[in-house]
């Protein structure tokens, strides 16, 4: 069963085979894109440390999204219990958490959605985004310091 | 749009389940407090609105765009 893998439909890469494993369910979606509620999760087939979460129902949704640690050292997440609950998650190691990128024309502009991560129990394979009111963090995060060479 | 007037210390309430109270109103600002069922999410509409923007600009990124951003992270 560890092995099974799914056959998704992609805009950006066609037809792909993902494990079974790294398809996740998302109860109430991507904020904006309501009803849709299947991803898979993949490596950027192109390499690097990029992930694309891709939509299950709608070839054309997909985003990518990384490891916050990344771009943002010590980023921490307060997770209210009842998005714990939402997702089931009882072990804090079987989360995991990404954040959106918004890819800038340069790319050097990227940004990054601290402010709405996506959390992940992996081992249920349940997603969700939250929505983190009492943060401080940016939805706009730059990826680059804008005083780099 | 249901318009309703309330004062200080008045609530309403929307379903069964959620409760709206005026707790404070101080010149244009009017605090209020809101019960409601744990399932049922709560944010300030602005915050709502800037994350679903942040997901639609997200979408669907040029792909010489994602490339030329991982060639960046080397």
């Amino acid at each position: 069963m560890a092995d099974s893998r799914v056959q998704i439909q992609t805009t950006r890469f066609g037809s792909l085979s993902v494990p079974e494993a790294a398809c996740y369910a998302f109860p109430e979606g991507i904020l904006g894109f309501p009803g849709l509620t299947r991803y898979a999760l993949f490596d950027n087939p192109g390499g690097g440390p990029l992930k694309w979460l891709q939509c299950l129902e709608d070839p054309a949704l997909a985003f990518v999204c990384c490891d916050p640690a990344l771009f943002v050292p010590g980023y921490r997440v307060a997770v209210h219990r009842e998005d714990l609950q939402g997702l089931s998650l009882e072990r804090v190691e079987d989360g995991h958490v990404l954040v959106i990128l918004v890819i800038a024309k340069v790319p050097s502009e990227s940004t990054a959605n601290l402010l709405g991560p996506v959390v992940l129990n992996v081992p249920a394979r349940l997603g969700k985004q939250l929505v983190l009111s009492d943060s401080e963090h940016s939805s706009r995060h730059p990826l680059f310091s804008a005083t780099k060479a | 749009m249901l318009v309703l007037s309330r004062q200080k210390d008045e609530s309403i309430m929307i379903g069964d389940g959620i409760r709206i109270t005026v707790v404070d109103v101080r010149g244009d600002k009017v605090r209020l407090g809101i019960t409601a069922p744990k399932d049922v999410k709560v944010f300030r509409a602005e915050l709502y609105e800037e994350i679903q923007r942040q997901n639609r600009e997200a979408l669907q990124p040029a792909p010489e765009d994602v490339d030329k951003l991982k060639d960046l992270l080397g």
